[in-house]
């Protein structure tokens, strides 16, 4: 008996102290600043790449044979993989991380949540299109080289569309869904116009339309200044916009069925919708998906004038060991050159500038969407869309209120509630979260 | 007894390979067992305590330990009508993913119980559901009874649950039914071959007694069955119960999980408990660790009051069977059959049994 409690006392005493001493250190910060030179002295066998998509052919052979160096990707199957390896190696010093990792537009400010976490990158002027730049910096310093953008575009499908009888080809769906004066209100009412006379549904899903739209907001739900959410209810321009996207789904122009969704893959299979609001990045996942069924085409025209969704940036962990040469990295793999052999690769949409503006990516034609330049038209979007595809405000609890949001578009598209049922029950689950609101 | 005086016993020197073997003795048996203890305290004891902490604390992801807030998180999440929702669910799914379980699992333990035919291919066939990932038979089972699964299709051509384009996927009750189908079909083969096994156990002389006595089948199995193998079922009973209430998998993946699902239904139709908790802790909200943490605590304690009434309900039963002096029985029929009251005894013993099965 002695022996137990004697051992019993220690074990407390010890656990109480491990208890103690791990939860004063709480979460470290890495080195931070600058990554150091790029030397032969520090040059190191080989860097790794955390990402998700296909990487050019050609691309790292030409890394290796410039500086010697193996470069290894680290591939993930989708971002949300990537994401939680990225959380859980920020927050354990590092471990498991790769040299450089791959960023999406979505998560970046909850990574750049502690700036120390990661390597100041140094400036490269007039690469990439200004709000770039802007968006893979926090509080003025560069954390994050630009890779891809998303400007939004309406993948529609034309044979639906003429079976329907409300537009045969380009110019008369970009004049059906509101032609230069494209709003989403017009757009919706196309929608309406369509499920008239077609047997299958308009869109795919409202709720991904609803976040295209969330993404077009300079401050959706967060005051810029204080960071602070607003307060729903009182939030006129979301519950007005909610409300559009809400009535158009009691009307059943959608199927409810978002991308990422286990059946949108047969959704495009059974043809179930004739258009999705589709970014760069979209597109080639549409051109897989829906392979085998024609008509599928991308239009120039956007309401609102269009806007970015995503896009992703390479960030340097300062944690990594060899800091200076993955900024190297970083730089070379997000270089023009690099981003038209992404563009042939995977199709995603360049965010520098001389990429953008070369021939060769205007004028690649896309076999499944029937010989379409998208270089060209996604060129057009993005430059159409201007200022506004910088993107709105994005603040710690940006990606949580979304989802609840959107969550309210998806109660209606299923049935389960009224427009204005939904719009109550979004603004009573954001009240039960308790937080505290900007005035 | 010597007589003769003895030399003075000179002290007995203690050599050390006597004291090291008594140390052998003394200490062995804690060595023997100390690293199954050491890697517990480290992996599961030292996390669960340490909760306790990041649950009276506000903690970001990220940025980690924040200001100490007493008992606000959990006065937060008790607060939530998400986490109230989530508790039914788990409730619902649990009762229907536990029942159907377990009355699969006797049949079919009944059935291999009998002298079939290449016997060991059927017991190790059922038990192939639960060699498959939960991960894959999530994304199977969410594609049967997704809108252009088999199901689906099907269902509406029969003219049910036409007013909704996936039944499966919106309506609540439903995909409790459908979630609770993937629990069946996983863990009905493990339990039958645990509950086969208390079967196997049952002296077959029992089953004699019955025959003679003029029972049928279904009696001998309610009878005689059932209640030999009470332990064991109170044990199954018990680790379903705690299994069933903790499901994350299979609610996670029902409709894809990470890239865009994950939530449990667009009106968090199916999220369970341990969904919520991963929703809340890992998934959208970044601050929201310590809040997770007091779900995690409240959950275990609501479990811990079902365990114990569990464990109340097993030592009635398993009480008023000693009572009864069932060991008396065994002993007799080990005796032999040609004891005249052995026939009389497991009658009334059979009788009786009957009889106590029925009021449960």
């Amino acid at each position: 008996m002695r022996i137990t409690t004697r051992a019993g006392a220690v074990v407390a005493t010890a656990a109480l102290t491990a208890l103690v001493l791990t939860s004063c250190s709480g979460g470290g910060g890495g080195a931070g600043a600058g990554a150091g030179e790029a030397t032969d002295d520090n040059k190191p066998e080989k860097l790794t790449v955390a990402a998700w998509m296909d990487f050019p052919p050609e691309l790292l052979q030409s890394f290796e044979d410039e500086y010697g160096i193996k470069v290894v990707v680290d591939s993930f199957p989708d971002g949300a993989s990537a994401q939680t390896v990225l959380r859980n190696g920020l927050s354990s010093d590092g471990a498991g991380l790769s040299d450089v990792h791959l960023i999406e537009l979505d998560w970046w400010t909850e990574m750049m949540a502690v700036p120390e976490d990661w390597v100041e990158l140094p400036e490269i002027p007039d690469r990439w299109v200004d709000w770039k730049v802007k968006q893979g910096s926090v509080d003025g310093v560069i954390t994050g080289y630009g890779t891809d953008i998303g400007p939004l575009g309406i993948a529609y499908n034309e044979e639906m569309m003429s079976a329907a009888g409300v537009a045969t080809d380009e110019d008369s769906f970009a004049a059906l869904i509101g032609g230069d004066s494209a709003s989403w209100q017009s757009f919706l009412d196309a929608g309406r116009e369509y499920v008239a006379t077609a047997d299958n549904y308009y869109i795919d899903s409202l709720s991904s339309a609803f976040q295209a739209a969330i993404n077009l907001l300079p401050d959706a739900f967060e005051d810029p200044e204080s960071g602070k959410p607003y307060d729903m209810a009182g939030n006129a321009q979301i519950e007005e916009l909610f409300m559009m996207f809400a009535e158009a789904a009691e009307d059943g122009i959608s199927a409810g069925i978002p991308i990422g969704h286990a059946d949108w893959g047969a959704g495009f299979q059974n043809r179930q919708w004739a258009t999705v609001v589709t970014p760069a990045w979209m597109a080639g996942i549409i051109a897989e998906n829906a392979d085998g069924i024609p008509g599928w085409r991308v239009s120039s025209t956007f309401p609102d004038g269009g806007g970015n969704w995503g896009g992703s940036f390479f960030a340097v962990p300062a944690t990594g060991e060899n800091t200076a040469w993955a900024v190297k990295l970083a730089d070379y793999l997000t270089s023009p050159e690099a981003a038209v052999q992404w563009f042939h690769t995977t199709g995603q949409f360049p965010s520098q500038l001389e990429a953008i503006a070369s021939p060769d990516i205007a004028e690649t034609e896309n076999e499944f969407f029937g010989g379409q330049r998208l270089g060209q038209v996604y060129g057009d979007l993005a430059a159409a869309a201007g200022d506004a595809a910088a993107g709105g405000y994005r603040g710690e609890n940006f990606a949580g209120i979304q989802t609840l949001v959107t969550d309210g578009i998806r109660l209606v598209e299923s049935g389960s509630a009224t427009a204005q049922e939904a719009w109550d029950s979004v603004v009573s689950e954001f009240d039960a979260l308790g937080f505290d609101t900007a005035d | 007894m010597a007589l003769t005086s003895a030399p003075p016993r000179t002290v007995r020197r203690v050599g050390w390979g006597q004291r090291l073997s008594r140390w052998d003795v003394k200490l062995s048996p804690y060595l023997y067992v100390s690293p199954f203890f050491l890697l517990f305290a480290v992996f599961g004891a030292f996390p669960l305590l340490f909760n306790i902490v990041v649950a009276l604390h506000d903690w970001h992801r990220r940025a980690g330990m924040g200001d100490f807030v007493g008992l606000d998180n959990f006065a937060w999440v008790l607060q939530q009508p998400l986490f109230w929702r989530s508790l039914e669910n788990t409730i619902s799914i649990f009762l229907l993913g536990g029942v159907p379980q377990l009355v699969l699992a006797l049949l079919i333990a009944a059935i291999l119980d009998q002298n079939l035919r290449a016997r060991t291919f059927w017991r190790m066939s059922v038990l192939i559901p639960f060699v498959v990932m939960p991960v894959a038979t999530s994304m199977i089972f969410g594609q049967v009874f997704g809108q252009f699964g088999i199901l689906v299709p099907n269902l509406h051509a029969l003219g049910l649950f036409t007013d909704s384009s996936s039944p499966f996927f919106q309506d609540r009750f439903l995909s409790h039914v459908a979630i609770g189908s993937m629990v069946v079909f996983r863990w009905t083969g493990y339990n039958a071959l645990i509950l086969l096994a208390a079967m196997q156990a049952v002296p077959r002389d029992l089953y004699e007694a019955a025959t003679v006595d003029g029972a049928g089948r279904a009696r001998q199995f309610f009878s005689v069955t059932i209640p030999s193998i009470r332990p064991t079922l109170v044990f199954v009973i018990l680790t379903m119960t705690i299994g069933g209430l903790e499901i994350f998998d299979e609610a996670r993946l029902f409709d894809g999980g990470g890239t865009g699902g994950g939530q449990g239904g667009t009106d968090n139709q199916w999220t369970t408990v341990m969904l919520y908790l991963f929703n809340l802790g890992f998934g959208q909200w970044q601050d929201r660790l310590g809040q997770a943490a007091a779900v995690g605590w409240i959950f275990a304690f609501i479990i811990l009051i079902i365990s114990l009434l569990n464990f109340a309900l097993t030592r009635r039963i398993s009480s008023s069977d000693a009572a009864r002096g069932r060991p008396r029985r065994g002993r007799r029929s080990y005796r032999g059959a040609q004891d005249v009251d052995t026939q009389s005894v497991v009658a009334r013993e059979t009788a009786g049994d009957a009889m106590e099965g029925t009021t449960l």
